[in-house]
């Protein structure tokens, strides 16, 4: 009788095993045919793959990430921002989630509420403040970078002291433009105070630290086009001038990043153009 | 006469309505209070003249109002900024403006309702800081000449060139993954040179862009962004133990969607508008 049930035992086993065995290749298959279709934008058929797996296979090891893709297909679809924004939540707290995706998924999930804060729904904007004190750092300053586009500036200000921290503490070039670019748009007076805490930190001795420039319409005191910014902008800020302001110092033969370097060396002069239409050009640097 | 401030008026002779004249003149007192005081002034010329004379003040305060009020709808706040940058930087070359203004308030009125206008002027001046605080935007007000400031669209445009910028970075470094990825082929293995931190540093940047491509309608550059990144993805998943034949569905993908021709184009795209 032992060696009976010890038969149907092992008879058993082998044949979950091999049913085991049998789903790994269809579950794989199905999310490899919806990240596909994802990666294709053919978000509709993506969505009716996803949600095969995840009902044929709730077992699957994939069926955790397919949660990340279904977030990816409902926000493509557009109108189902809510039921994405779910859905990516719903990913950030599964034990399966893996790092680099909730990462990802974070990143969607303060995208979306801004998105929902925008078309008037206030409540939505608390997914993006409440990732300001974010424990990962990526999903932190990216809260903060997109608060400071919300349009209420005395919301946006809330970004600051984590813009502020980016100046201080960064080294990457692109993240600390992006930072000071948002922080001149919701707090100039922070800027100034993260660049005085880098100066003091680090000193550039002898390197400009603004640089000003004035646009002055033909007979007008008053500026058309006022700058005031920090000097790592500069470069920035030059290849944003309005192309007529760019042209018209190309047609009197000056070549702007030559004028800036020269400005940067002597430090103490101003640069001032008269335009055939009069208007006048200053630039200057401290 | 004593010089009072505006609860004092009456106050040299009448013991009444030494604080309600203001509200009385404006309407603003219950019935039974203002019955008491209109009898005191039928009765009383000196209240009678001290009330015509803050009437008067009173009236002048609306006219000011509603010069404020044309005032702000003709401003181009837009301009302001730059139009007041300039005016501090003026106001530093000439500082000796500024007592005229005082003098010339004080010599316009009557000793006695010096301190009316004091307060009139001081609400007026809060008022006016107080409207302006509410309606500039933080972050355009331009202070003295150490302040930084930029408009909103100098800003907007400093941001489409980074994205510009940006996105080319962003298409170089991919480039040079995928084809350091593809040249390890048939090793079974991910190259050496490729981990799955640059793809998260990558991954974690397009997320910059993806606003940046969005609100500059560059629809293009988007488009080939988002491919990247949903290879990325992969490839920052299975990186470490890259199988031969994970690798090999990857690049028929790339080879098959030209990927890496189209990131050149949308390269020569962008770098043309820089």
């Amino acid at each position: 009788m032992k060696k009976a049930n010890a038969l149907i035992g092992l008879i058993i086993a082998l044949s979950m095993g091999s049913s085991l065995y049998a789903q790994r290749p269809a579950d794989e298959a199905l999310f490899r045919e919806a990240k596909l279709l994802v990666y294709d934008k053919d978000w509709a058929p993506a969505l009716d793959k996803i949600e095969e797996l995840r009902e044929k296979h709730p077992d699957s090891p994939y069926a955790a990430q397919a949660l990340f893709y279904k977030g990816e297909c409902l926000n493509g679809l557009g109108g189902r921002e809510k039921d994405a924004l779910r859905a990516y939540k719903d990913y950030i707290r599964s034990d399966e989630a893996k790092a680099n995706l909730v990462e990802e998924a974070e990143g969607r999930v303060v995208d979306l509420a801004f998105e929902l804060y925008s078309a008037g729904d206030a409540a939505a904007l608390r997914d993006v403040e409440s990732r300001l004190e974010h424990k990962n750092m990526v999903v932190r300053y990216y809260a903060a970078y997109k608060l400071s586009l919300v349009k209420d500036k005395r919301v946006a200000a809330k970004a600051a002291p984590v813009l502020q921290k980016i100046i201080e503490t960064e080294k990457d070039p692109e993240l600390l433009d992006r930072a000071r670019i948002a922080l001149l748009r919701v707090s100039p007076e922070s800027l100034k105070s993260a660049e005085e805490s880098l100066e003091a930190r680090h000193p550039r001795t002898g390197s400009p630290r603004m640089l000003r420039i004035r646009i002055y319409d033909k007979g007008r005191k008053d500026a058309a086009f006022a700058l005031n910014i920090p000097w790592a902008l500069a470069d920035l800020a030059l290849g944003a001038m309005d192309d007529d302001d760019k042209a018209e110092l190309r047609k009197k033969g000056y070549d702007i990043n030559r004028i800036v370097s020269e400005l940067a060396k002597s430090k103490e002069s101003i640069l001032k153009i008269t335009g055939d239409d009069g208007s006048v050009i200053e630039i200057w640097i401290d | 006469m004593a010089v009072a401030g505006i609860g004092d008026v009456t106050m040299s002779k009448c013991a009444i309505g030494k604080d309600d004249w203001a509200a009385f003149l404006a309407g603003e007192l219950e019935e039974a209070r203002r019955r008491t005081m209109a009898e005191h002034l039928d009765e009383c010329p000196d209240c009678r003249a001290e009330a015509e004379d803050l009437k008067k003040v009173l009236a002048r305060t609306e006219a000011v109002k509603a010069e404020i009020r044309r005032a702000v709808a003709s401003v181009n706040w837009e301009a302001l900024p730059a139009l007041i940058a300039d005016r501090v930087m003026a106001g530093e070359r000439a500082p000796e403006k500024a007592p005229r203004t005082v003098r010339a308030w004080g010599g316009a009125f009557p000793l006695r309702l010096r301190p009316v206008m004091a307060g009139l002027a001081a609400g007026l001046v809060v008022g006016a800081a107080a409207m302006y605080f509410a309606l500039r935007t933080p972050g355009s007000r331009p202070a003295p000449n150490t302040a930084y400031y930029a408009s909103g669209e100098f800003l907007d445009r400093a941001e489409l060139e980074m994205a510009r910028r940006n996105t080319l970075d962003y298409l170089k470094k991919s480039q040079y993954i995928l084809l350091d990825v593809f040249e390890s082929g048939g090793e079974g293995l991910a190259p050496a040179a490729f981990s799955s931190e640059q793809a998260r540093d990558l991954l974690a940047r397009k997320k910059y862009l993806n606003a940046q491509l969005e609100k500059f309608q560059m629809a293009k550059a988007k488009a080939i962004c988002d491919q990247i990144e949903m290879l990325f993805r992969e490839l920052s998943e299975i990186s470490e133990d890259l199988p031969s034949a994970e690798l090999d569905r990857i690049k028929g993908l790339v080879e098959e969607r030209q990927l890496l021709l189209k990131i050149n184009l949308v390269r020569k795209d962008l770098e043309r508008e820089i």
